[in-house]
């Protein structure tokens, strides 16, 4: 049935372009796909290992800064920026999360807040580099062996495909016993060392794998929108991400992935109305965690322990 | 014989407190051994620093021989020694086949490529682990409920689930922190049952707890901390018999002790 619903969604979603040919549909599609993986990339930090990480406003934005400027600056291609992107954000999470996944919850947050609005800050203040407030526009289309990823249609294809590739390799992660440990560290750190197993290794790694793919969702995203500038680094991004994951369910692979899929278009579907769009998507937010409040992966475990208790009575 | 588990001259103090002045003993491989004391004794935090949740200020730890003072919690598992916590620790949302085989994945061959890969090794382990779960849990009688989560579980069938997982990977000695404590007084001889059985196929334990009842029921040897010090090291039967146990442990003169005690035990 997950199996099912999963299949036929990805056809549909890779689709879409025969589907359509409003641009503005596959704008809506591409955010989609980016928003989701990075909120999928956040769920492995967050929701299954329990370390909630504003660093990755912070990552996304290097992401992008470091694809564009591999492009703009030093001549490079779409593709190795984003391997820039990927192997810089990786090299941040490592360092900034050798000290940091040992601090207790609280101070957790606080560093990775202090490390995404010092990010902000450099993109601001650091104008020989990124031209500051000025950003830099004009963002070329992606070229691979001479093929031009010109047009949205086109462009949707890099989105979709790296949707795919991340989120496949967050199913293998999640679903192996690196994810169930994950997991176990989040309910239970003592217990896990009591058993041999070291936390800090697993929390750095899915700092780490969550960095690098939230970067290159960022640089392709940049290219989407073919500027980037200071803005790329508003907190707007960072809700976005962490609304997907708790109204997904923190810890639940498909509920976040689904939520993903909601969440940004939501606010698009209430385009029909420019006055109350954000007030229902807000009212819409509420009721859904109130009815909800472990999110749709949450519902779904309740539902699965009531029928497990009714069958142990 | 040779010894488990020996700890020489364990000294620890928290601020303002002697917790433990010098605490020596050694468990012989094979064996039950219980470690009673009054509450402030030094018991918990004996089995604290044995298994690395606390540091030691001085003494020294052996396990097998292997000098693991000072190791973390996580490389005192490795090598081979497993604990229990006095207020259960448990992996609550997870189902109890997933309990029991996440206590054992640190000590097969599989790596984290394997498991990545799904590799052949890694099938193997999983297989493994699965079959020792399925024995652990109908031991201690959990069977029927392998694929609940650990959360619906009675308080007693918790202490349970959690000893089983110590079992998991087979280690050199499981040190159990109050075994009994709050279980239903009609279960404490099922545990004792489980645990006599369990030791007679040889596996070594250290076992904490308030109810000298339960220790001396079960146990062979048995050692009495008091104010951070061992009082008394013997026999289940010396123990009784020893009058600074029995003042300091049980607040008894050794005039009135010797009745009640028959009584209590």
């Amino acid at each position: 049935m997950k199996l099912l619903s999963a299949i036929s969604a990805t056809l549909l979603l890779g689709a879409l372009p025969f589907f359509t040919s409003s641009n503005y549909v596959i704008g809506v599609a591409i955010s989609a796909c980016i928003f989701t993986t990075a909120a999928a990339a956040l769920n492995l930090v967050y929701g299954y290992t329990g370390l909630l990480s504003f660093a990755q406003l912070g990552f996304w934005g290097i992401g992008g800064y470091a694809t564009a400027l591999t492009v703009m600056t030093f001549g490079g291609s779409f593709w190795l920026g984003l391997v820039w992107a990927a192997l810089i954000d990786t090299a941040i999470a490592l360092a900034i999360g050798y000290p940091a996944v040992r601090t207790n919850r609280h101070a957790f947050v606080i560093v990775t807040l202090a490390f995404a609005l010092l990010v902000t800050l450099v993109a601001r203040d650091w104008v020989s580099l990124t031209r500051g407030p000025l950003g830099i526009p004009g963002l070329p289309a992606p070229n691979l062996f001479g093929f031009e990823f010109k047009t949205t249609p086109l462009f949707y294809w890099i989105a979709y495909g790296y949707a795919l590739l991340a989120l496949g390799l967050l199913y293998a992660l999640c679903t192996s016993r690196i994810g169930r440990t994950l997991v176990a560290i989040k309910q239970n750190e003592p217990l896990v060392r009591a058993q041999g197993i070291s936390p800090v290794p697993y929390k750095l790694a899915a700092f780490a794998v969550g960095a690098a793919i939230t970067g290159v969702g960022g640089g392709i995203y940049a290219f989407h929108l073919k500027i980037i500038d200071p803005l790329f680094l508003d907190f707007y991004y960072m809700q976005t991400f962490l609304i997907i994951v708790i109204t997904g369910g923190a810890g639940s692979y498909w509920g976040v992935i689904a939520a993903g899929l909601i969440m940004s278009t939501l606010p698009e579907v209430l385009r029909f109305s420019a006055d109350f769009r954000m007030i229902v998507y807000g009212v819409v937010l509420l009721l859904a965690v109130f009815a909800m409040p472990g999110g749709v992966g949450g519902w779904l475990h309740e539902r699965r322990l009531a029928r497990a208790r009714a069958g142990l009575i | 014989m040779t010894a488990v588990l020996q700890i020489d001259q364990l000294c620890k103090s928290f601020v303002g407190v002697q917790a433990l002045a010098g605490v020596s003993f050694a468990i012989e491989e094979g064996s039950i051994t219980g470690l009673i004391g009054p509450n402030g004794s030094g018991k918990s935090t004996t089995i604290d620093c044995v298994s690395g949740f606390q540091k030691i200020d001085s003494g020294r730890v052996l396990l097998s021989g292997k000098d693991i003072t000072g190791r973390p919690p996580q490389a005192v598992a490795r090598a081979g020694l497993m604990r229990t916590f006095q207020t259960v620790r448990l992996y609550e949302r997870f189902s109890l086949r997933d309990n029991l085989t996440i206590a054992a994945q640190q000590f097969d061959a599989a790596g984290w490529v394997d498991e990545l890969l799904r590799t052949a090794r890694y099938r193997d382990a999983t297989a493994a682990a699965e079959t020792r779960t399925s024995e652990l849990l109908g031991l201690v009688g959990l069977s029927r409920y392998v694929d609940a989560d650990a959360s619906v579980l009675s308080y007693g069938q918790k202490k349970l689930l959690a000893l089983a997982a110590a079992l998991m990977p087979r280690p050199a000695i499981v040190v159990l922190d109050e075994p009994v404590a709050g279980v239903n007084p009609t279960r404490i001889r099922e545990v004792e049952d489980i645990l006599r059985g369990l030791n007679s196929a040889g596996q070594t334990f250290l076992v904490i707890e308030h109810n000298v009842e339960f220790i001396t029921n079960l146990c062979r040897r048995v050692i009495v901390l008091d104010q951070g010090r061992k009082l008394a090291e013997g026999t289940p039967a010396e123990i009784h018999r020893d009058a600074r146990v029995l003042e300091a442990y049980l607040g008894l003169t050794p005039e009135t002790s010797a009745t009640e005690m028959q009584g209590a035990a």
